[in-house]
């Protein structure tokens, strides 16, 4: 029979080789590790998401880079651009469509409350993506940089792993 | 000749069915919805449904101040943002008769081409992508990407510029922006050469846009459809040399025109007018005249005469009109956009009718939509 | 014969199109942005159109401009020559009450859709199109943004 010590003793001989961790942190590493986007470009904010999945900024870094038409195939719906009323059927049947663990990114201000197309009077816009369903992570900017887009996908994966994996980049 | 008359076999079931493609789709390039019914892999009849990205642009005009509207400009068609806030701009201008001065003029004539190149290089690989070749994107982001540093060190903006003001510019050009475009310039045209060895002048993409989507020049007339669609199909339209504007008059450069009128035509219109914008852009900057580059005397109020006032610019991807009706007020009374892409894309319809379902995406991709230039 | 696009100010401005029934006035390019402008009877458009079809203008855009004070809804329809320098506005007024003209669609197909979106923000019906139903606002929509008399939904 073994003593309680020695069990002690084998799990930090272990240690370099075997990690032990509760299911659902493994499970929220990989996920945050290979977070699939939904092609989601409206209108101009779209663009920079092309940039930041291009060689410069390059989402492939975050394993983001693998962009789904299909929604069946996406983690994550990343709102870049205006929401229309005529649009707003779509979104939600495209969200709905999503399997579960899904999120949601608004990036760029049309996302978040309408954008520039606000004013009194307007009757086309509506005003926010989570006027249609919950959002998890809002980028601001008209359009936001692709390191934006970046420090938001980074902030949702610090949502689904409870800690920030990336260093925070100060600029000089 | 791909293109066929959809003709069933006798006695056999006449069944078409509809497909529908989009609003969210990868090659549609935004939120154009397309019903399309067919006849097995052929299209029988194409038509677009518009308006899930409609945001209020005219109305708006109606809402803002002429200084107000000008982020509206960038926003129509944001690929080539800078020429449209030039048509708005120019037509309040023409309007007050307010003297631009000749330094503003050559940097908008300089800071337009670098946006067409700009625009163009979006198009080609986005056009690429939907013909199945992903790699041309990364390329055409890379040059993207150094138009866009140079003009973000003077408007502070990578897409949506709002840099012409009514009366000139806000912000003049230093040195470090003068030296980067040359070097840009040096740069982009061994890429455009390795642009055509690799993808030009490729079998697959020649087999991919020879003969397909013939436009003619009639149709073209009758639909309005500018821009390098006209010029691929024989009409050497274009607004730059037949209503020039600004200091292009001052210019030496050659409009491309091709005769065929297929996708390969309306191809090699865009990367020809690639090559012509850096020949204007050096001149821009061997004759850079000096000066302010603000009107003087620009009213703090802006309210334009009673009447309407045109102006016309030629975007990236065609004739760009503003006509602004004014009642004398700080407001314009109404704001009339007329956008390329609207006039492009009405012919799908009819030149898309019996050709194979790649066959008409091709045709789509070749006309260069960008969706909220036809929904404003 | 073409007229310059370059600002002149000559007394009199040249038009080109002189010898049609239309009621052209030459107008200073370099003020307006455009050579040519005429208004016709609302009866008049398509036989105008006609006759700019044949003489191969391309038609560029139709909109139009609500005058509440007036009571009148104007059309204005722009064309353009592909080939020279020639920019020709034809407008037309009708009441605003009941606003209706006839389609030049089979004209020129591509008035199609720009009279679907005339439609869709004033109201104005145009008679013969085969297909008025809204292009850019909801399949369902019922109301007509640009009329100065809008009030948001």
């Amino acid at each position: 029979m073994e003593a309680p010590q020695d069990n002690a003793q084998l799990l930090s001989d272990c240690a370099p080789y075997v990690k032990f961790a509760k299911l659902d942190e493994l499970l929220a590493l990989g996920r945050a590790n290979s977070l699939w986007p939904l092609t989601f470009g409206l209108a101009c904010c779209a663009i920079e998401m092309m940039a930041a999945g291009a060689s410069r900024f390059d989402l492939a870094r975050f394993g983001a880079e693998v962009f789904r038409p299909s929604p069946r195939q996406a983690d994550v719906m990343i709102v870049a651009g205006t929401i229309n009323k005529k649009m707003a059927g779509a979104v939600k049947t495209l969200y709905d469509q999503m399997p579960e663990p899904k999120w949601v990114i608004a990036m760029g201000n049309c996302a978040i409350s309408g954008g520039p197309f606000v004013f009194p009077g307007q009757y086309a816009v509506v005003e926010g993506v989570d006027k249609l369903f919950p959002v998890d992570v809002f980028i601001p900017g008209c359009p936001p940089r692709p390191e934006a887009l970046i420090e938001g996908l980074l902030k949702l994966e610090e949502k689904l792993t409870g800690k920030r994996r990336w260093p925070v980049v100060k600029p000089d | 000749m791909l293109v066929k008359e959809v003709i069933s076999p006798p006695g056999a079931p006449n069944e078409t069915f509809v497909i529908n493609l989009g609003p969210q789709h990868p090659a549609t390039h935004g939120v154009l919805r397309v019903k399309i019914t067919m006849d097995g892999e052929y299209v029988v009849r194409a038509e677009p449904i518009c308006g899930y990205i409609h945001r209020m642009q005219e109305k708006m005009g109606e809402n803002r101040t002429y200084a107000q509207y000008l982020p509206n400009t960038s926003r129509i068609d944001y690929l080539s943002a800078m020429t449209y806030t030039h048509g708005f701009v120019g037509a309040v201008e023409r309007a007050l008769k307010l003297p631009v001065p000749p330094r503003a003029e050559y940097i908008r004539v300089l800071t337009s081409e670098m946006n067409r190149i700009s625009s163009h290089l979006v198009w080609w690989g986005a056009f690429l992508l939907d013909l199945g070749g992903f790699t041309p994107l990364l390329y055409a982001f890379d040059d993207r990407e150094k138009i866009l540093d140079l003009l973000e060190s003077i408007t502070g903006s990578r897409l949506t510029y709002s840099y012409y003001r009514i009366g000139g510019l806000y912000n003049d050009i230093d040195d470090a922006f003068i030296k980067g475009t040359r070097e840009f310039v040096a740069q982009m045209r061994p890429r455009l050469k390795m642009y055509k060895s690799l993808v030009t002048d490729n079998i697959i993409l020649r087999k991919r846009l020879l003969e397909i989507g013939p436009i003619s020049k009639d149709m073209c007339r009758k639909y309005g459809a500018t821009g390098p669609v006209i010029r691929g199909s024989g009409v050497p339209y274009d607004v730059r040399k037949i209503e020039p504007y600004s200091a292009y008059p001052e210019f030496d450069f050659v409009v491309p025109t091709f005769e065929e009128g297929d996708s390969m035509a309306r191809y090699l219109v865009r990367m020809e007018e690639m090559a012509q914008s850096l020949r204007i852009i050096e001149q821009a900057l061997d004759k850079l005249p000096s000066g302010p580059v603000m009107a003087e005397k620009v009213p703090r109020v802006l309210k334009l005469p009673a009447g309407d006032y045109c102006y016309a610019v030629e975007a990236a991807r065609g004739r760009f009109a503003v006509r602004i009706v004014s009642d004398g007020k700080e407001i314009p009374y109404r704001v009339k956009l007329r956008t390329p892409s609207l006039s492009n894309l009405s012919l799908f319809e009819e030149a898309s009718q019996g050709m194979l379902l790649p066959d008409a995406l091709a045709l789509m991709g070749s006309l260069d939509l960008v969706i909220p230039d036809i929904d404003r | 014969m073409e007229s310059a696009p370059t600002p002149v100010a000559s007394p009199a401005l040249p038009n080109p199109l002189a010898h049609l029934p239309i009621p052209f006035q030459a107008v200073d390019y370099a003020a307006k942005g455009y050579h040519l402008d005429a208004t016709v009877a609302p009866d008049q458009v398509v036989t105008v159109a006609e006759q700019l079809d044949k003489e191969g203008l391309a038609l560029d855009t139709i909109t139009g401009v609500d005058w509440l004070a007036q009571g009148q809804m104007e059309i204005v329809y722009d064309y353009f020559h592909p080939a020279k320098a020639l920019r020709v506005v034809v407008r037309t007024r009708i009441p605003r009450d009941n606003p209706e003209i006839a389609t030049i669609q089979k004209l020129f197909p591509g008035a199609n859709w720009h009279e679907r979106e005339t439609h869709d923000f004033f109201g104005i019906r145009f008679l013969g199109h085969p297909n008025l139903t809204p292009f850019l606002l909801p399949e369902d929509a019922t109301y007509h943004p640009l009329r100065k008399d809008f009030v948001s939904c």
